[in-house]
Parts: structure tokens; C-alpha cells; sequence
């Protein structure tokens, strides 16, 4: 493996774990409110964390330009505080977090859901607050769906290409993530042995990261004794 | 002292409860649906009446009229559920400890050790909840609620999902705590039969509504109850001495208001208070006092009312002395023997149909 | 089941019915020759029994397309490395192809910007760029990319801005970029310039310090429409040359 290519392999590991890494908080807060509360607005609520997963890539990708850029609201209220996404490796790990939301939420709402509330609450007559019984209960019951949907939103991540190579485009070193990279290849005439390679290298990340997230459900205890 | 007096909303209709007591436990009896679970989640906090009170000893749990209304986890109220309900992710050791981590040191007045001893639970410490019998689980579910130094503790059906050997045993269990510590409980239950062997006191719900309320015997003996515990359950609940006992034939008597009940041998002293169930189903009636037969207790009265008549069976409801009495017989026979209300009959219970599991100590 | 049947039943009809599409013609055309080529189909459809449809993206994307089977009929490519790689391939109808229009490659910025720069040799554009970066297609494979690289090669550019370009999909991307002032500077060409209000031309790139950007256009064997051969006609037509030159193509 060249170094390029190892260059393109580790900037898309890096990429696909910051967005995971930031999109779990959120994702479990999410799935738990899904989960558990009811509210005017729920399916709204709902529908519109599903949209990345609705809409076409690109279209995605344009709105977080239109959000995130150098000249979008939030792009501009982060710039200050040192939060760059523009054409940084942080704007592809945003791209991708974006993307595979609405895998992670549904994959750990699924598990908060078919966790008994009656445990929540003998829990809570026992003497645990809301807070307490949160994550010394519904958490620990719901780590195999947390395990899977951080599985798929991983794998979503390693292959997001058009939400990405339009918001932050195609800079070597910076966004060009492995599909990027691929598809640059495909490009060049006599580019395809390359192409190969990387998509072969992808395949193997994947397969990694599904056999890491198989032995993290299997080795939590709530899994092996969950019904 | 337990005093609950609220009206909760309850999809069709509303739970409309007052009662107070401070007997050692108190069974909330009654049908599935009538509201009981209703009436304990409210006393545990999980569900919020629409108004009313609820107070133990100096606690006030909740007061509508004074916009009081305690978190579950500060109510400080032990709850056993139907199913156990053990934290699966748990072992029963940190299932155990859960409430008791949670309770100030300054509030823990349970003892573990005896706990643990009292349930027979020290051996299952290390095991895993999803590997424990029915039986095992309910045990600990019990241990985990006491452990948290509760003030009371609720039991909403907890023999419910057990099978008859299993339930003998976590009834034994129960009367044993109820002995044992001195904590409060309230017993919520469907079935005649835990309610005879467990409660001094009784409040009958049906639709909603206490509908009797009181000792034991009194509360259950209203000509109504077919409705309340189906009819394989319907019978009778007397109040009953231990008179005396029979060394040669193994056999005990018992005096009520009324009459005796002979029954096969029960381990109590003379003078003990016991509560007798005695189902319809074992109760047969003559016009005349019958002789050469093996049935040991034969018992005269009254017929008060005969009950609804429901195919080829009908319900005959007789005074013996002061003590109500149910007899289970087919219309048949009924109309055959004349039966009217005022009627003189002999009512006959077989002493082999009272056994351990229909009679209660006070 | 019987709504499933129908609805069985109108998606394999869904299916057949581009059959029925093959009387027109689908031009595979970079993207850069977007507006000035929808107006020319446009006027060509007027007046004619057959419609001409228009599928605009990168140059190379196009051409894999086509080398996999693609169903077009005539292929406009913005530079020749493509076309080149098409007729090798043997899918080109021989003797068809000519070099249509020609462009220039230009800087541009964000209509509001005020940035002055000299495209000559020696000309500093690392110190206009500042911290931004440099908006253009991806220089490894798309033409004006291609162009823009060899541009800024020439003029001894390249080295101090290598680091700062975005590439992009395609020019229209990098062209998107500058208008929204996400990029403060850009290369696309000056087609592209004219034909969006948001960005302005800072200077024009010499012709001498690239190749020259030619628009070849081919015939392709897979091609069995007469429409397709009636437009292929139509582009070097009066009417068609003055949309052209009206967009800002220089005609060859």
C-alpha cells in the first residue's frame, strides 16, 4: 500500500470515527426522546431527522454549504470559537455524521423501546431519579442497538460521497475520502487498478468494523441476557 | 398509618378510593381491571391522581389541595412486581444493592444479612437474574424492594406468574416477613385464597370503587363477591378460634359464631385466631339432618337469598348463627328440595376440602 | 390484491415505455456548455419533428458512461483527452468529429469582491488567495481543471497555490463556490463567468499559457437516430453559432 493510499485510508477512518464520535450524544438523546416521550410535533419531529436519509446526498450536502460555510449562520457564529468546517476534514466528518443520523437513531430508539419501562420505573421506586435510572438502566439494556446503529452509521460514513465532495469538495489530504478518492481515479484514464485497490481497501474496513461492533454487543453483559 | 383517599382517571373510567389502615398488611382485592393496580401505582407515584391524599404515618405522599406530589424515588416506597422485574444486565447481588446505594446511610434500617436470610437468598448472590426459577426471581425482586429501607411495600400480584408449588412457597415467604419485620404492606390480589392467608384487613374493589372495607371475614362475605373473584373462587371467609385438636384422628376444631368446622390437622395452639375460606363448590345442603354419612361438618341455618342462576348451577346464601355461608349446587336440586329464602337447611362441608392453603392466621 | 396487481402492472408498463423515447436524440454534453446548448436544443426542437435531450456533467464521467454501454448519440466534450479516449475505444463514428466551439479559461471572484490580480508570469496569486482557497474543477481529470493547472503552470503559479485549490465534481461546482463566496477566487471559464451574476471576472488567462480549449463533438456508433444526426448538422448552422457566440463561445 502506497503512501498515498494509506494517507486516504487513515483520513477516512478519522473522518468516519469524529462523526460517529459526535453524532452519539445527540443520537442517543434523540432515540430516547423518540422512544419514551410523547409531544405535539413528534412526527414532524420524527420525519425531519430521517430527511438525510430521504433526500439526495447532494442535496444534503448543498444545505450544510448553505448552513455551515464560511458564509452560513452557523458557519460564521462557529468561525470565531476556532470550529472550521469548510474545506477541512471536519466538514467531511460533519457530512458524514449527518448522514448516518437517522441509522443511528433508529438502530438505538429500536433497543430503548423494547427495553420494559416497568424496570425504568421499579428503578425509580427504588430511589433512582429520572437522570439515574437513564444510565444505569436504560442505557446499559439499550448498548446492543447503540453497537448497531454505530455500526451502520460508521459504514454510512466510510462511503458518503455526495453530501461531502459538495459541501467541502475533493482536497487531497483534507476531504478526499476514500469514495472521493475512488471516484477521482475513475476519472483518470487507466485509473482503475487504483480504484480497485481502495475500493478493495474499503471493503476490509468495513468488514473490521463489523466484527469490532459483533464482539462489543457480545461482551456486554445486558446482550447476553437480554431476552 | 396508610391513609389514601383519591380519584384517579383511568381510560374508561375513574378510580374513585378512600381507605386507611395501619394493619400489618392490607390486601386490595378485586378483579383484574377494577382498578387495584391503579390504586397502588398511585400510592408508589407512578401514576398521578387527579386529586385526593395520600399519607403515610407523618409522610404526606401526595396532597392535592396542597400541590404535594413526591417523586417516586423520594417516596421511599418498596414496590414487587407480578413479574419480578430484575435488572437483567445486572448479577442479584448489584440487583440487591441497587436501592440500597441509593438510600442514605442515616435511613437504611433494614438488615441485610437478614434479608438475605429470611428469603433464603444468600446462595443466588453471584448468579444472573435471567438464570433464576419464577420463584427465585420473585424472592429477589422482594430482598431488592426491602433492601432500599422502604416504608411500605407494595406487592401488586406477586404470585401471579408463579405455578401452585411456587406459589405456596413465596406465600410462605410473605407471611414470614409480615411476621418478621415490621414494616407495612399492602397486598394487591385477585385471588381468594392470599388474601385469606395474608391480610387482617380488606378493601374490595369492583369498577373503581371500594365497595367494603374492614376485617378480613367481614369485608368478604357479601352475597355479591361471585362477580369479584370468579366463579371457581366463591366462598365463604369465616372467623374462627382453634378449639381443640384430635391427637388419635390428626384432626382440629375450630368454633365460630354458629357452629364448628372440624379440619384436618392445623399447627396452631387452642385459643389461635384463624380465618377459614370455604368454597361454594365444597359446600352441599340437606332439609334434614343426615346420618351415616362420612361428611364431618354439618352445619344448621337459614337460607338468606338464593344467588343468580347461571345455567344448570345456582348459588344458595345461608346464615349459620352469625356467620355467613356459600353452597355451590345445581338448580336441579334446588328446585327439587323447595328452596325459598327463610328456608331451614343443614349445610355440609367436607373437612378434607379445608386444607393448609384455605385457612389464614390473624 | 388487486390494487397490487395494478400496481404491478403500471411499473412494468413504467418500464417499456422508454422504447417509445428512442425518436429523439440524448446528447452527452460537459457542463459547462449548459446554457448556451439548452437554447440551441430548444430552437432545434421548434421547428422539427424530435426532441434532443441534454445530459450535462464532467467531461470524464461522461465518457465512462458512454465506454459502459451508455445510450447516447452524439458526445460534446470540453477538451480532447476525452473524445480521444472515446474514439480509441472504437465508439465514435469515424470521420465525425470536428472541433465545435472554442473558450477561455478566466479568474473570477464574488461579484462584491474587490481583488485585483495580473495574470502574467510571476503573478502572486497565494497573496490573493490569503487564507481562502482556490474554487476550480479537479485539476487530475476534468478539462477546465486540466487547463486551469497547466495555466497556472506556465505562468509559475502552480507550486505556491497547489495546496489552496478545492477541486471540484465539476466547473458549475467551482463556479457555485465563488458565487456564494465560499472561495474568494476561481478558475472556470469565461463562458461560465458571463453566465452567472453572482461572480466577475478578474482577469483573463493568456491564451499561450494553455492548450488550446476546444469543444469536440462526435458522433457515436451506437447512434441509430436520424435526430441525432439532423442536430449534429444544426450546431454549425447561422442560428446555432449565434447562441453560441451570444453565450460567449469564440467559434473556430
Amino acid at each position: 500500500m502506497s503512501g498515498d493510499e494509506t494517507g486516504i485510508l487513515l483520513l477516512s477512518v478519522k473522518v468516519a470515527f469524529a462523526g460517529l464520535a459526535a453524532s452519539l450524544p445527540p443520537g442517543i438523546a434523540v432515540a430516547f426522546v423518540l422512544a419514551r416521550k410523547r409531544f405535539p410535533g413528534k412526527t414532524l419531529f420524527d420525519a425531519f431527522v430521517h430527511l438525510p436519509l430521504v433526500l439526495p446526498p447532494v442535496v444534503v450536502g448543498y444545505v450544510l454549504l448553505v448552513l455551515f460555510g464560511t458564509q452560513g449562520p452557523i458557519g460564521r457564529l462557529l468561525e470565531p470559537l476556532g470550529i472550521v468546517f469548510a474545506f477541512r476534514w471536519t466538514g467531511a466528518a460533519l457530512a458524514a455524521a449527518i448522514m448516518g443520523f437517522p441509522l443511528l437513531v433508529r438502530a438505538i430508539r429500536l433497543a430503548m423501546e423494547a427495553v420494559d419501562p416497568r424496570i425504568e420505573l421499579a428503578a425509580r421506586t427504588l430511589g433512582a431519579s429520572r437522570t439515574r435510572v437513564f444510565f444505569t438502566v436504560t442505557l446499559p439494556l439499550s448498548i446492543s442497538g447503540i453497537a448497531t446503529g454505530g455500526l451502520l452509521s460508521f459504514a454510512r460514513a466510510l462511503g458518503e460521497f455526495g453530501a461531502t465532495i459538495t459541501f467541502v469538495s475533493n482536497i487531497p489530504g483534507e476531504t478526499r475520502t476514500l469514495p472521493l478518492a475512488i471516484y477521482s481515479f475513475t476519472q483518470v484514464p487507466g485509473g482503475d487498478a487504483q480504484a480497485m485497490r481502495l475500493a478493495l481497501f474499503s471493503v476490509l474496513l468495513s468488514l473490521a468494523a463489523l466484527a469490532f461492533s459483533e464482539w462489543l454487543v457480545r461482551r456486554s453483559p445486558a446482550s447476553a441476557h437480554h431476552a | 398509618m396508610l391513609e389514601v383517599d383519591v380519584a384517579v382517571p383511568r381510560g374508561k373510567f375513574r378510580l374513585h378510593a378512600a381507605f386507611s389502615s395501619d394493619a400489618p398488611i392490607v390486601a386490595l382485592f378485586g378483579r383484574s381491571g377494577s382498578g387495584k393496580t391503579t390504586l397502588v401505582n398511585a400510592i408508589a407515584g407512578v401514576v398521578r391522581p387527579e386529586r385526593g391524599r395520600i399519607v403515610i404515618g407523618e409522610r404526606v405522599l401526595f396532597d392535592s389541595a396542597r400541590g404535594i406530589d413526591l417523586a417516586p424515588e423520594k417516596r421511599r416506597v418498596g414496590y414487587v412486581f407480578q413479574d419480578a422485574l430484575l435488572f437483567p444486565h445486572l448479577s442479584v447481588r448489584a440487583n440487591l444493592a441497587y436501592g440500597e446505594r441509593l438510600t442514605p446511610p442515616a435511613q437504611r434500617f433494614v438488615d441485610g444479612e437478614r434479608v438475605l436470610a429470611l428469603l433464603g437468598i444468600r446462595e443466588l448472590l453471584d448468579r444472573n437474574p435471567v438464570s433464576l426459577s419464577g420463584g427465585e426471581k420473585q424472592r429477589v425482586a422482594i430482598g431488592r424492594a426491602l433492601m432500599a429501607s422502604p416504608r411500605i411495600l407494595l406487592l401488586d400480584e406477586p404470585l401471579a406468574s408463579l405455578d401452585g408449588a411456587r406459589k405456596a412457597e413465596i406465600l410462605a415467604y410473605i407471611e414470614l416477613l409480615r411476621d418478621e419485620l415490621r414494616l407495612p404492606m399492602v397486598y394487591v390480589s385477585h385471588a381468594l385464597e392470599e388474601v385469606t392467608r395474608l391480610a387482617d384487613r380488606v378493601v374490595v374493589i369492583a369498577e373503581g370503587r371500594v365497595i367494603a372495607e374492614g376485617p378480613a371475614a367481614e369485608a368478604l362475605s357479601r352475597a355479591h363477591m361471585g362477580a369479584l373473584t370468579g366463579r371457581f373462587d366463591e366462598g365463604a371467609v369465616i372467623e374462627a378460634r382453634v378449639a381443640t385438636h384430635d391427637a388419635r384422628f390428626e384432626l382440629t376444631t375450630l368454633a365460630f359464631v354458629g357452629g364448628e368446622l372440624v379440619v384436618p390437622n392445623l399447627d396452631a395452639l387452642p385459643g389461635e385466631p384463624v380465618r377459614v375460606r370455604v368454597r361454594a363448590r365444597d359446600v352441599s345442603l340437606a332439609l334434614a339432618r343426615p346420618s351415616g354419612i362420612t361428611i364431618q361438618n354439618v352445619l344448621e341455618g337459614n337460607v338468606v337469598s338464593i344467588g343468580h342462576e347461571f345455567g344448570a348451577i345456582v348459588d344458595v346464601h345461608l346464615r349459620i348463627g352469625e356467620t355467613g355461608l356459600t353452597a355451590r349446587i345445581t338448580r336441579k336440586a334446588a328446585s327439587n328440595l323447595a328452596m325459598v329464602p327463610g328456608s331451614r337447611v343443614f349445610g355440609m362441608v367436607k373437612a378434607v376440602s379445608i386444607d393448609r392453603r384455605s385457612v389464614g392466621f390473624a | 390484491m388487486r390494487p397490487l396487481a395494478a400496481l404491478a402492472l403500471a411499473f412494468a408498463a413504467a418500464l417499456v415505455a422508454p422504447a417509445a423515447h428512442a425518436q429523439g436524440a440524448l446528447v452527452f454534453a460537459a457542463a459547462s456548455l449548459k446554457e448556451a446548448l439548452d437554447e440551441v436544443a430548444g430552437s432545434f426542437a421548434l421547428g422539427r419533428a424530435g426532441r434532443v435531450d441534454v445530459s450535462y456533467a464532467a467531461s470524464g464521467a461522461l465518457a465512462r458512461q458512454i465506454e459502459r454501454g451508455a445510450p447516447a448519440d452524439l458526445f460534446i466534450s470540453a477538451d480532447t483527452d476525452w473524445i480521444d479516449y472515446v474514439e480509441q475505444r472504437g465508439l465514435a463514428v469515424s470521420g465525425t468529429r470536428r472541433n465545435l466551439l472554442a473558450n477561455d479559461l478566466v479568474l473570477i471572484a464574488p461579484a462584491a469582491s474587490q481583488v485585483k490580480v495580473k495574470l502574467s508570469p510571476g503573478a502572486d496569486l497565494a497573496a490573493a488567495l490569503g487564507k481562502g482557497r482556490l474554487a476550480m474543477a479537479d485539476p487530475g481529470s476534468v478539462p477546465a481543471g486540466k487547463y486551469g493547472r497547466a495555466a497556472l503552470t506556465s505562468l509559475g503559479a502552480w507550486k505556491g497555490v497547489e495546496a489552496r485549490v478545492a477541486p471540484s465534481e465539476n466547473v458549475r461546482a467551482a463556479l457555485a463556490l465563488v458565487a456564494r463566496g465560499e472561495a474568494p477566487l476561481g478558475i472556470v471559464y469565461r463562458t461560465d463567468a458571463l453566465a452567472e451574476k453572482g461572480v466577475r471576472i478578474v482577469d483573463t488567462f493568456p491564451a499561450a499559457s494553455h492548450p488550446a480549449i476546444v469543444y469536440p463533438v462526435v458522433l457515436l456508433k451506437r447512434s441509430s437516430s436520424p435526430v441525432a444526426r439532423a442536430f449534429e448538422g444544426y450546431l454549425a448552422s447561422p442560428d446555432a453559432r449565434a447562441i453560441f457566440e451570444r453565450h460567449g463561445f469564440r467559434l473556430p
